[in-house]
This record gives structure tokens, C-alpha cells and sequence, in this order.
């Protein structure tokens, strides 16, 4: 347990700026294109 | 006119059933047996556990579409294959109906003079609970998916144990309601503990347990007593973002990261603690036991828990026709059914991604298919790792979501084609050491306060010969947090739920 936790501790945190794209509607809805965009893609070529 | 007969309505079951009727038209039978009068889009349960969903939301009842699609329903629960007929065997007191597609007495053959094989079910609708039926079937498809083994640990599950489960919706409804006292009680100014994961050292669906751990994270965080709450995620996973599938790499910024730092990552931003490597030995009220593979016995102390339990094959036997017990023929020690996987026992540094299935045909039986949950793996596809006491820290390989639609489908696809056009064996493949997967794992929920994290990798089994240093094409294998994944999963939510409806163009959703 401890050494995850410990990892947990150093783990990369999030900027403030990284935060706020995570949570902008303009640039989370391109995203959100792109992310179903890969999804649907794979979906064809792959199945 | 032939008769295919598929057991179980979930992802898998349903996607084969539809398909199934689509080829074969009404010329031929389609038969869904479930034991289960609803359909449940299960990946949707967590939000019913947090409460940001109700049990309508995620499940609707199966007959009246089978019904408008030509499909038979029966409400049953399969317990005994014959997989060679049943000639010369006893039947017992069970009863037999007969079908257009396959006649029904003590030595029926077909028309090729050979028994004709049949499954025994008991019906658990209300009005024939406990009738036992037998069905002739040319083809048969087991889409039974996972018994939930919660006596597999003492004290786990939330019917004889002391841990919530999302598992289905009752349970999940049951954990909302749970979850819901806990608020009022931290709303009053007490501390508690959560914890939420995996309930033994073998189970599957850490991405499901994962998912509630934050989103439980989240609904305290809204409700403003986060910080009187510690969190903690108990797993098998050696590490975290394992997820049952040996972890992921992925090309990010300029860098190749791991699931595993990216999960770290995520857990520290949310302020949520870890015990990996853990096996949940038993559970006390208010104590989950467990050992870790360093050899430690702990105990941890919880307020509230939810803890998912280990999967096994439905409990059902195989007789031959003369009577003699095939079970181990037909199906794995683990209870689910044998396909074209390789089984040999081999050390995890020589699996390849060619033992995994591609057909889903039973290798004895080639007109019985498995798919979903309801095959047997060949192996796990993380490093299995055990206790010094031997006890077994090893995540199963997960086979449901993305996965096991496209099992159904393919196996629908190559049985009408048997039936059709006359094909000695499978037309179509689907290896999951071949296909890619995608998967949404919800860390909260709410239009503009959710998020989760949208991950694709492909494939799904490793295959070091072709990508020798991933094992998985890095153009294809991504993970991104933020609030459109929440989008997705939500938007996910709605199409899946139309396409199992067979709302028009559902076969445009892919699987």
C-alpha cells in the first residue's frame, strides 16, 4: 500500500491551466468530436 | 427450418440474437433464453449506485421487442447441455416441448438421422417458476455471462454479506441508497471511511470499480463533505491502471506515458488512496480482511464499501448421449464454455496472441458457440502473481463492453452462414489479440461538472510479435481526462440503449 501511495504523492499533478481545458466547453466539445471520431474509426476498421 | 437457440440477453446474447434474426429471416428460429425479463445496459449501473440514475433508466423489458422482431423469449435460466442429443439418456422428470425446428422426444434425430441436440432450462418468470423445459437446437449460442460469485469470499456481497455491489440494478440501487445515509451521516459532522474495489484476488471489471471509486469521490465532493471522507480503492491490480489488461502505453505531448502514471496522476489530483495487490480474503461487518503479495495480512476498517465479486460460469452440467458427465469436456474448470482458444498450460512469458479465440466454435461440438464473459480465456492477459501463502493475485481478462458485441455479432454472422449457404465451418473472426477496444471510465457525472477518462487500445490482448515494444499500436492506443469523456460515456449511454431497442438504424451503432 505504502508504495503506491507513494507514487500517488509524485504522480504529475494537473495544472491549474490544464484543469480549466478539462473543464472549457469549447475546447472539451472538439474533444468530444475527436474523441468519437478515433472511437467510430476504430469501430470500423477494427470489428 | 433450423432452430438457434441463444442462452442469455446481455451485450453479447442480444447483439447475436438481432443479428440472427436480421440473416436467417423467418424462415428459421431464433430463440433467447434469459433468465432475466430485462434488459440491463450494465455499464450505466454506477451512476444508478451514486444515484444520478434510477433502475428505468438502464434496463427495459425484453419481451415485446423479441416479440415485434420474430425472436421467441423464454424466461428461463439454462442448467443442463446435451450436447449429442440425448438418445439414449434418461430425461428425468424434465418436460419436453417440441419445435418447428427440431422435434422433441426421447431419441429425436434430425434430418440427417443424428440426435438432435438439446439444452435443459428452468423458467423463472413468475407464472412457470421452476419448470424445466427442454429445447432442441441446431445451433446453440451461450451468452450466459458471469454468475457473481460473492461466495467465493465469506462476508462479501450486499444479499449475505456486509458490501454494497453495482452489479445489477437492484444492487446498485441498493449501494445509492446506502451511499445516500453515509452523506446524511458526514453532513452531521462525522468522518468516514469509503472504501470501493474488488472483493478477491481473481475478479475482472477493475475498470467498473474504478469508476464507482470516483464517482462516489465526485458525489461527496458536490455534496460539500469531501474532505470528512478518506476514499480508498482496493484492487487486484498490481498496479494501478492495470485494468485487467496488463496496462497501457500511450504517445502523449510528445511523450510515451503509462495507464499506470496517468491513473496516478489522477488519484492524486482527486486526493483518492490505493492498496494494490490485494487480495480480499473475508469480510466482517465494518472489516474487510485481506493479504497483499508481499505476504502482509491486513485488516481495514470501512464505513462504507462496495466491493466487486469474482465472475464464474453459470452452474450448469453437459451429459453425453448416453448419460455420461462431459461437463469438463465442454466447459473450463472455471464453468465457462471451451471455444478455440489453446489452453495448454503454459508460463506467462510464453503466451501468445494466438492462443486467444477467433471463432468462438466449441473445438468438440461445432455447432455450440460461446461469447462475452460466457468463454473461457485461455489465460489472463496481465502476469498472473500469487501470496507467499499461494494465495492468487490475478486479474481476469475483462470480455465484456466493445468486445463482446462484436462476438455476437461475428458469431451470428457465421452460424447464418452455416445455415444459409451451407459453410462447414465459422466464416467470420473476431480475435481479441486483433480488435481494438474502446473504453469510458466515468470519474463523476454532470453535463458540465463530469468527466471521465476515454481510453481506445488496439488490441485489446497484447501482441508483442507484432508490436514488439508495446505490445499494441501506439496509433491507435490513446487516453485522454476531461469533461468530454463524461459526454461521451453519456452519449454512449443513449445510443446503446436505442440500438438494443432495434430502434431504426441501430445496426448503423457500432458494436
Amino acid at each position: 500500500m505504502d508504495t503506491t501511495n507513494e507514487r500517488i504523492a509524485t504522480a504529475p499533478l494537473p495544472t491549474p491551466k490544464e484543469l480549466r481545458r478539462r473543464r472549457n466547453p469549447v475546447i472539451q466539445f472538439g474533444r468530444f468530436v475527436r474523441i468519437n471520431w478515433t472511437m467510430w474509426r476504430l469501430a470500423r476498421r477494427k470489428h | 427450418m433450423a432452430r438457434v437457440v441463444v442462452l442469455g440477453a446481455g451485450v453479447s446474447g442480444h447483439t447475436a440474437a438481432l443479428y440472427l434474426k436480421k440473416r436467417l429471416g423467418k424462415r428459421h428460429e431464433v430463440v433467447v433464453v434469459s433468465p432475466n425479463s430485462n434488459y440491463n445496459w450494465i455499464p450505466s449501473n454506477i451512476w444508478v449506485g451514486v444515484g444520478k440514475m434510477t433502475t428505468a433508466d438502464v434496463v427495459f423489458p425484453l419481451a415485446p421487442i423479441y416479440r415485434k422482431r420474430g425472436i421467441t423469449f423464454i424466461q428461463a435460466k439454462a442448467t443442463t447441455l446435451w450436447p449429442e442429443g440425448d438418445a439414449d439418456a434418461g430425461v428425468g422428470s424434465a418436460k419436453k416441448t417440441q419445435s418447428a425446428g427440431a422435434k422433441a422426444s426421447k431419441g429425436v434425430t434430425g434430418e440427417l438421422g443424428l440426435p438432435v441436440p438439446a439444452v435443459d432450462v428452468e423458467h423463472t418468470s413468475a407464472e412457470r417458476a421452476g419448470e424445466v423445459e427442454r429445447l432442441r437446437y441446431d445451433y446453440l449460442v451461450n451468452a450466459t455471462g458471469p454468475m457473481l460469485n460473492f461466495g467465493a469470499t465469506p462476508g462479501l456481497g450486499p444479499d449475505n454479506g456486509f458490501t454494497a455491489s453495482v452489479c445489477t440494478p437492484a444492487h446498485a440501487t441498493a449501494a445509492s441508497a446506502e451511499l445516500k445515509e453515509l452523506i446524511a451521516q458526514l453532513e452531521a459532522g462525522e468522518t468516514k471511511r469509503v472504501v470501493i474495489g474488488v472483493g478477491h484476488g481473481t475478479c475482472t471489471c477493475e475498470g467498473a470499480a474504478f469508476e464507482y471509486a470516483f464517482n462516489v469521490e465526485h458525489q461527496l465532493r458536490e455534496a460539500g463533505v469531501r474532505e470528512r471522507a478518506e476514499v480508498i480503492y482496493l484492487t487486484n491490480e498490481n498496479e494501478l491502471g492495470d485494468f485487467g489488461v496488463g496496462g497501457m502505453q500511450f504517445e502523449q505531448n510528445g511523450f510515451r506515458t503509462t495507464s499506470q502514471l496517468w491513473t496516478e496522476s489522477l488519484f492524486r489530483e482527486r486526493g483518492v488512496k490505493a492498496i494494490t495487490g490485494a487480495a480480499v480474503t473475508t469480510v466482517e461487518k465494518g472489516v474487510i480482511h485481506y493479504d497483499q503479495l508481499d505476504g502482509t495480512h491486513n485488516d481495514l476498517e470501512y464505513d462504507f464499501a462496495m466491493l466487486l465479486p469474482p465472475f464464474k460460469g453459470a452452474a450448469w452440467t453437459a451429459y453425453s448421449a448416453k448419460g455420461e458427465d462431459i461437463t469438463s469436456t465442454v466447459f473450463a474448470p472455471s464453468g465457462f464454455l471451451k471455444v478455440d482458444a489453446d489452453y495448454t498450460g503454459r508460463p506467462f512469458e510464453e503466451w501468445t496472441a494466438k492462443d486467444w479465440p477467433r471463432t468462438y466454435q466449441n473445438p468438440t461440438y461445432g455447432n455450440v458457440f460461446a461469447v462475452g464473459i460466457a468463454f473461457a480465456p485461455p489465460h489472463q492477459i496481465s502476469r498472473p502473481r500469487a501470496t507467499p501463502d499461494g494465495l492468487a493475485v490475478a486479474p481476469s481478462p475483462p470480455r465484456t463492453g466493445m468486445p463482446s458485441g462484436t462476438m455476437g455479432k461475428v458469431v451470428a454472422h457465421s452460424i447464418a452462414d452455416m445455415i444459409l449457404k451451407g459453410a462447414t465451418a465459422p466464416t467470420h473472426s473476431a480475435s481479441m489479440a486483433e480488435m481494438a477496444a474502446a473504453c469510458v471510465a466515468s470519474a463523476g457525472h454532470g453535463i458540465r461538472t463530469g468527466t471521465a477518462a476515454a481510453m481506445t487500445m488496439s488490441p485489446v490482448v497484447p501482441d508483442w510479435e507484432r508490436y514488439p515494444e508495446t505490445g499494441r499500436n501506439l496509433k491507435e492506443t490513446f487516453g485522454e481526462i476531461g469533461l468530454a469523456g463524461h459526454w461521451v460515456k453519456r452519449m454512449l449511454h443513449t445510443l446503446f440503449m436505442y440500438k438494443a431497442k432495434v430502434k431504426p438504424g441501430w445496426r448503423m451503432i457500432p458494436e
